[in-house]
């Protein structure tokens, strides 16, 4: 049984709570609702587990204590899964909408998928230039950002369905299942306008680290830039809607290229590499 | 379990039993039942239906004459000859058919789900209930939950209003605290406004070319008349427009709406169009956050639930079956001592 074991358990679990929720997509059968939650519970159980596991294996190394794994692709890919599913869990429990799981359960499940299948945990001392407190804060902040954000996708493209079903005048079952139009905008507005601070923190707290570690607050760095980007497009939408009353399918495209610009920034690193490289993530 | 079921309903067609029967307080019929010896009974009433339902046991079971006796007394009818009496199995049934709303005359209202818990906790509060009805009760409250979520029973709308009243729910959620603007003053309009405000609809307005009858429209759902040159400016703040004027052509023009657009902040807004020829102009509703459905759009959605009708009906009788014999092994097990357990089989299946 290697480390990772327990976050295969979770991937499992994720991907049997992502069937539940399109079966309770289908059937609007309560109890694959409820199906959907407590596989949910569960793989969020394990994957905690999995990641204390990690965390035990990666601090066995005295000149890594206390700092987080996420530095390594697997890492960071785990932890978005999982704070994903913690996102997610919180929706729920103030919106009841468990339709919703049909749109953000697979990327729970293909985040934490992709962690197990794809790569590896990094079981080595950490790059010195790594050994920060920063590190507990600057990644976490931006991937949980990340993580509720990829929330407000799911949600975005629930909207996009309904307002199709609605705009084509011939709506099938999906229409009456999902929420309505206005509870997915308004969910999809609070949504970013928790998630945006989280993401400006995020990047404020990096450039503090970069003026500590390079004595220079901005560079250029692709990750940097798209970070900014990121929080542009975000603000964008959030300005267009309070200022504008922005609404709607356009909306929500805007909250769509803003969450290609965090995949991009996510993902793009490692093409671009530089600073911000997965640092020993292994493949 | 010994269970004894008397109905008068829309079904039953004695309306004169009915009425008379309606206007006796429950209360008054488990005191008068109580004094003459019933030891468990409940009794659901409603406009159009009521329902009394006696348990006993093998050894004391429910006297009908009793029942009968103390209903005709009370109403001052004869109520014995247009009831439907019902037994056992077939008394259980009914009850959780009631409760799911498949006996009502609006199949899937959700009202009598609220009416039949009503009359359960009269009875309770009477010291009429023991366990079997205890649990007879708490059994229909649940078959009716479960047959309202898990079958389309309740969601499919089968008329033009209701279906409208459904697609404003699909773009507003709740329509409380929302208003409306009813463009002239005809039948249509009318049944439109009495489903919305009848959804929670807070404020209504109503404009007509010929002042009076807009007014009497607004004086009877307590909204409020609007002059006709002044309807544009109402576009501003109302959420749903239901438009059925006689007018030849369109009142409700694309520049109209997306003038008001600008100051209703992306809010959406739904137009049901049910005038012939049209009010509303077609293009309006490809204006962003616009909605426009017409009358042959509401029936062709009407047509296509009444299709899917014949399938929810037989998946919420089925429902209905499987926990009515549910409880009868439940009822059965009391008498040979050894209970079985409902949330079993309820958790298992």
């Amino acid at each position: 049984m290697g480390p990772t074991a327990p976050t295969w358990g979770a991937f499992l679990l994720y991907a049997a709570a992502t069937f539940a929720a399109f079966g309770y997509l289908w059937s609007k059968d309560a109890r694959a609702s409820r199906a959907m939650l407590v596989l949910l519970a569960l793989g969020v159980l394990l994957h905690l587990a999995g990641f204390g596991l990690l965390l035990s294996l990666f601090w066995s190394y005295p000149e890594n204590r206390w700092y987080l794994p996420i530095t390594s692709f697997h890492g960071a890919l785990s932890f978005i899964g999982l704070a994903l599913a913690v996102a997610f869990l919180a929706v729920e429990s103030s919106h009841r909408l468990g339709v919703l799981g049909a749109f953000v359960l697979p990327l729970v499940a293909l985040a934490t998928g992709a962690a197990v299948t794809w790569t590896e945990p990094t079981l080595a001392p950490l790059d010195e230039r790594l050994r920060s407190y920063w590190l507990n804060i600057h990644p976490v902040l931006l991937m949980t950002a990340y993580a509720v954000m990829a929330n407000g996708f799911g949600v975005g493209l629930a909207l996009l369905l309904q307002e199709r079903q609605i705009k084509s005048r011939k709506p099938s079952e999906l229409c009456y299942r999902l929420p309505s139009l206005d509870e997915l905008d308004r969910l999809l507005g609070n949504i970013v306008a928790f998630a945006l601070p989280v993401l400006v923190l995020g990047l404020a707290v990096g450039m503090v680290w970069s003026h500590h570690a390079w004595g220079r607050v901005w560079s250029w760095e692709p990750k940097q830039t798209l970070g900014a980007l990121t929080a542009l497009v975000y603000g964008a939408y959030l300005w267009l809607r309070v200022a504008r009353g922005q609404r709607g399918a356009k909306a929500v495209y805007l909250s769509m290229a803003g969450f290609a610009c965090v995949l991009l920034t996510l993902f793009g690193a490692e093409l671009f590499s530089g600073r911000h490289g997965y640092l020993g993530g292994a493949r | 379990m010994r269970l004894l079921a008397f109905s008068w309903s829309h079904r039953s067609g004695d309306a004169a039993a009915r009425e008379a029967l309606a206007s006796v307080p429950v209360e008054r019929v488990l005191a008068e039942l109580k004094s003459r010896g019933v030891s468990e009974a409940a009794a659901v009433s409603t406009c159009n239906r009521f329902e009394l339902y006696a348990a006993g046991t093998p050894a004391a079971p429910p006297d009908a004459e009793a029942v009968l006796a103390a209903l005709t007394e009370l109403s001052g009818f004869p109520v014995s000859a247009g009831a439907a009496r019902r037994e056992g199995a077939e008394a259980v049934s009914h009850l959780f058919s009631v409760a799911a709303g498949l006996d009502s005359i609006v199949v899937g209202e959700t009202e009598i789900l609220g009416q039949v818990k009503s009359g359960y906790e009269a009875a309770k509060a009477a010291g009429l209930t023991g366990k079997r009805l205890n649990v007879l009760f708490q059994r229909a409250l649940y078959v009716g939950k479960k047959v309202r979520s898990e079958t389309a029973v309740a969601a499919g709308s089968y008329s033009v209003p209701s279906v409208a009243v459904q697609m404003a729910e699909s773009i507003f959620g709740d329509l409380r605290g929302r208003s409306a603007l009813v463009l002239g003053a005809g039948a249509m309009a009318e049944l439109a406004a009495k489903h919305l405000v009848g959804r929670g609809v807070a404020r209504l307005s109503v404009a007509n070319r010929t002042w009076e009858r807009a007014y009497q429209l607004a004086a009877r759902f307590s909204g409020e008349a609007v002059r006709w040159e002044d309807f544009p400016a109402q576009l501003e703040t109302a959420d749903v427009v239901i438009a059925s004027t006689g007018a030849p052509t369109a009142v409700v023009t694309r520049e109209m709406v997306e003038r008001a657009s600008r100051a209703r902040g992306g809010r959406s807004l739904f137009f049901i169009d049910i005038a012939m020829p049209r009010d509303v102009e077609e293009s309006v509703h490809q204006l962003d956050n616009a909605y426009l459905y017409r009358l042959e759009d509401l029936e062709a959605i009407v047509a296509k639930n009444m299709e899917g009708r014949a399938g929810a009906m037989a998946a919420a009788r089925a429902i209905v079956a499987e926990k009515a014999a549910e409880f009868e092994a439940w009822a059965e097990s009391l008498s040979t001592g050894r209970e079985r357990s409902l949330k079993h089989s309820e958790a298992g299946r």
